[in-house]
């Protein structure tokens, strides 16, 4: 096994609200290979934007108040934010949710794109233009070079996204992370951001982080995936392992309740019933449990640890730690 | 598409100004039955003048021919003539006109200047102290009278100066005519009345500029620059500033139509030789023409101040111009 | 932000919704009312402005109980006394003639002209708004023009034309300065009936055959009300400002009669002999205009709380 490119250990960020302590991450550890893409996945508020802004040191007002992020040999949560900035869009890059304000309005994109590389790589304005052109080009724009002159508000939204990702390349990062990149796109451009998030991961070896709320989006993109619920990790291990037989009952419930072409046209939907814990007043136990219909009196007390349930996967599930299969209606 | 916006607005400006002409005139013929109420009773006219002046100004003319030779006049630059002295009303602007333009370009240059690092500081160090103090003094900015602010300082820094012997500022006048008149004279001049002039502005702007950059700072692309990995002051004055200042050139486009008229108080109190002051002066002599003339001069300055500041716009904001 | 203010009349039963919330749900008023008396810098803005109000109206009374003094009485062996001088408690002009007083009483002049001036404006300027984006159409094209063109002269050269044609007393002069004023009103009113006029129960009001009036009236008006309120809270201080300015230059209210402004138009020649008269009357109107702000902040804060600048 070689070494992790990027390992979080036991990573915990908190906010701190009127209604009180909110820890968004609460103990989350992972790692990235190489080359590899890692899925996470989780509803809204979850706390997977989190845990990446929290790697990127980007999570203010929020304080990392715990745990470790090594990247090649360094623990980014003890470095001073001069010498993140040396990691941040050089060596880690990070894309968002919605570039039409992720974008700054009022320069050109091609300035935008070439920006980091004139940061980072100290390249001279010329150059760091013709390389932003050509990755616009490389990244699917057609006309890199003229619509390197253009404003973003000139772009649609797919090429925005594009660009987007253009722009977090350039400085030929190891690691890319790209916080719900198809979320605010129409259904059909999304396809072919994925493409081209897929491409990226080939072609320039660059491991990636994507981090959704879709499964569908998971299936199609990441060798491994993690899946988050209230601040934790619930459920990790490799993509086909998880959706052919999840480990955790919150994942179960978020395969069964994904709408099938094949289903019979009569069947109700199975939605996974109540609503996300508030965060500032979590459950005791497992976080899950009032939603969960494998439930043991346990889970309402003690709070279950990621531990390895099967061959290739974790799960933090008394239950499935106890080896019950899930199964059911 | 510049060009459709700018002949849209023009137009639009057109119709304006054609409009105000024909408000003020009528203002004028309705007070009374003929064009200027009291012309019969001045007591400093001759009949013989009285009567000069009602032909030259075509009282006793139907009120279309006389509003149209009126107009015909103000598109060649006529203004009018003074009912005292006969001066034309067009070089008393042009006499007047620059050192209006000194006083109030000054105020608004260190307006900007001093209301942009404020804002930004009021932002940068949010629910400060400092942030507070500035509040505050921004609040109690609103609230004072121009006019008393000016006479306080000429108050204090003119007669209690003088008067404990120290080095005084001069309290009347853009210039002495026995100091020569000279670029330190001018601006020793300036410095009391541009200071009680920009006061509001800075008020004004730097609250502005605060809650502006707030906003902006709050923004994706702010977030996304900082992923980038720049330095916080690069984030902050490179991607921030430039969006937060926008809205603040519109604030001072607002502003450029007052250039002429904004001074009006502050001219009289420092008797500072511009246009408003000479509104005034003239107006206590009832000269109805004059007035009547720098009224209408200062509306074409209005009306177009405003057509600039939406060109100022389109050019800054992108969005505009190729939207 | 404007609750169904109008809705019973139709006789549309109240759809209650169960909320679960442990707060009973409150109409607009009512919590816009909550929030303002939250802001304790407000409310004490607030009743600054009632006191002053107070004050202005008990004028004479204060005159006679409190400084002795009436407002235009002359007194040769007391000019430019200095505060506590012969009974004058802030001090006498170059008349002789009591400040404190005179204060007192220009506070007649400064808050009662403000006053006036802001129902006129509102007035004029509500009813313009209203038929303009009531009606659309040319007649918008018209008014808007026409309020454009007002708006285009400079306010100062305007008022000093006024002046000078018309004799200006308290009510004139009200109206003089509130024929800048209603422009904004009217552009602003109209701007809220654009978007009122949109929604569904106006729609709904309209298709049993309200008449236009009616439905100006009684449906539009009701929602532009707090924008109305904001307005004239935030534009009061501005109007004392310039009622003060206008007094100042002698274009507005004449002596004998004192008003703050008129108080300081000779102020150039008290320099060397009192700078309390110079002080004082300016004191007063900063004091003023401070509290008018304060607490037209506070009311704008309180009725729509999405325009607060933290």
């Amino acid at each position: 096994m070689t070494q992790p490119l990027l390992e979080v250990h036991e990573l915990r960020t908190v906010f701190s609200t009127k209604e009180g302590v909110v820890r968004a991450v609460d103990g989350v550890s992972f790692e990235l290979h190489a080359g590899e893409t890692l899925g996470i996945v989780g509803e809204s508020g979850c706390g997977k934007s989190v845990t990446a802004l929290s790697i990127m040191r980007l999570q203010r007002p929020g304080r990392i108040v715990g745990g470790k992020v090594t990247f090649k040999g360094q623990d980014l949560t003890r470095l001073s934010e001069y010498e993140m900035r040396e990691i941040r869009g050089k060596e880690i890059a990070m894309i968002f949710q919605d570039p039409m304000t992720s974008l700054n309005p009022v320069y050109r994109v091609g300035w935008q794109v070439a920006e980091p590389t004139q940061l980072h790589n100290g390249w001279d304005a010329k150059r760091a233009l013709s390389g932003a052109v050509s990755m616009l080009g490389r990244v699917g724009i057609p006309g890199a070079a003229a619509r390197a002159r253009d404003y973003p508000h000139q772009f649609s939204g797919g090429m925005r996204q594009r660009a987007m990702i253009a722009m977090g390349l350039t400085t030929t990062p190891q690691v890319l992370i790209a916080d719900e990149p198809t979320t605010a796109l129409d259904v059909t451009i999304q396809a072919q951001i994925l493409d081209l998030l897929r491409d990226v991961n080939r072609e320039f070896g660059t491991a990636t982080i994507l981090i959704t709320h879709n499964l569908g989006v998971v299936a199609g993109m990441c060798q491994r995936l993690i899946v988050m619920y209230a601040g934790k990790i619930v459920e990790a291990g490799p993509t086909t392992d998880v959706f052919a037989n999840p480990k955790h009952p919150y994942t179960w419930s978020l395969l069964r309740s994904i709408p099938r072409l094949d289903a019979e046209r009569h069947e109700p939907l199975k939605p996974i019933e109540g609503f996300p814990p508030s965060l500032v007043d979590l459950p005791q136990g497992c976080s899950f449990h009032p939603r969960c219909v494998f439930r043991l009196e346990k889970c309402s007390r003690d709070v279950p640890a990621l531990l390895q349930v099967g061959e290739t996967q974790r799960a933090a599930c008394w239950v499935t730690q106890s080896g019950t299969e899930l199964k059911g209606a | 598409m510049l060009a459709k916006y700018v002949a849209r607005r023009f137009l639009a400006s057109t119709v304006v100004v054609l409009g105000v002409t024909a408000i003020t005139l009528a203002l004028m013929k309705t007070t009374s039955g003929s064009y200027v109420p009291g012309i019969d009773l001045n007591p400093a006219l001759r009949p013989e003048d009285i009567a000069r002046l009602r032909a030259q100004l075509g009282l006793d003319e139907p009120p279309q021919v006389w509003y149209a030779t009126w107009l015909w006049n103000a598109l060649h630059g006529d203004f009018g003539h003074s009912m005292i002295d006969g001066s034309t009303v067009t070089s008393h602007i042009l006499d007047r006109l620059p050192n209006t333009i000194e006083l109030t370009a000054t105020a608004i240059v260190i307006g900007v200047v001093l209301a942009i690092p404020l804002g930004v500081i009021g932002a940068l160090r949010r629910g400060s102290k400092t942030d507070h103090s500035l509040t505050v003094v921004s609040v109690a900015g609103f609230a004072v009278p121009q006019f008393w602010m000016g006479l306080m300082l000429i108050l204090i820094f003119s007669v209690t100066l003088e008067q404990h012997g120290l080095p005084w500022l001069p309290s009347s006048g853009a210039f002495s005519a026995y100091n020569g008149g000279d670029v330190f004279d001018r601006l020793e001049h300036l410095i009391l009345p541009a200071t009680v002039l920009s006061f509001f502005y800075t008020s004004t702007w730097s609250r502005f500029i605060r809650s502006s950059m707030l906003e902006v700072l709050s923004q994706d692309y702010i977030r996304t620059a900082r992923a980038k990995g720049m330095s916080e002051r690069r984030v902050v004055y490179l991607h921030g500033l430039r969006n937060a200042l926008i809205p603040l050139i519109t604030l001072i486009g607002l502003e450029l139509p007052g250039l002429v008229s904004g001074g009006l108080v502050v001219e009289v109190v420092f008797g500072w030789p511009g246009i408003g002051k000479l509104a005034f002066e003239r107006a206590l002599q009832y000269d109805y023409t004059t007035v009547m003339g720098v009224t209408f001069f200062a509306t074409l300055l209005v009306v177009a101040g405003n057509l600039l500041a939406d060109l100022l716009y389109g050019v800054l904001d992108p969005r505009i111009r190729y939207g | 932000m404007i609750g169904p203010s109008r809705v019973a009349e139709l006789d549309i039963p109240a759809a209650g919704v169960e909320t679960g919330v442990a707060r009973p749900a409150q109409s607009y008023w009512n919590e816009s009312w909550e929030r303002l008396r939250e802001n304790r810098l407000g409310v004490a803005a607030g009743v600054l402005l009632v006191v002053l109000a107070l004050i202005a109206v008990m004028a004479p009374i204060l005159s006679a109980v409190l400084t002795h003094f009436q407002p235009q009485t002359i007194d040769l062996d007391s000019t430019f006394a200095r505060p506590g001088v012969g009974g004058h408690i802030l001090g006498a002009d170059e008349l002789g003639r009591d400040t404190l007083t005179r204060l007192i009483w220009g506070a007649r002049v400064s808050l009662g002209v403000a006053f006036l001036t802001v129902a006129m404006s509102l007035t004029v300027g509500t009813a313009v708004g209203m038929v303009a984006g009531y009606y659309g159409g040319w007649i918008d094209d018209v008014l808007m023009r026409f309020v454009d063109m007002v708006l285009a002269i400079p306010a100062i050269f305007l008022f000093i034309l006024m002046s000078i044609l018309i004799r200006p007393n308290a009510i004139t002069l009200a109206a003089i300065v509130a024929s800048v004023g209603w422009g904004s009103v009217a552009r602003l009113v109209r701007g809220e009936v654009l978007s009122v006029k949109q929604r569904d129960f106006i729609l709904a009001t309209r298709s049993i055959g309200a008449k236009d009036s009616r439905l100006m009236l009684r449906h539009l008006l009701p929602n532009v009300l707090p924008v109305l309120i904001v307005a004239a809270s935030l534009g009061v201080g501005q109007i004392i400002l310039v009622e003060a300015a206008l007094d100042f230059l002698g274009l507005g209210i004449q002596p004998p009669t004192p008003s703050w402004g008129n108080m300081l138009t000779n102020a150039q020649s008290y320099f060397f002999r009192s700078g309390w008269l110079v002080a004082l009357p300016g004191i007063t109107i900063f004091l003023t205009v401070l509290a008018s702000n304060l607490f037209g902040n506070a009311v704008r804060d309180a009725f729509d709380p999405r325009l607060k600048s933290h």
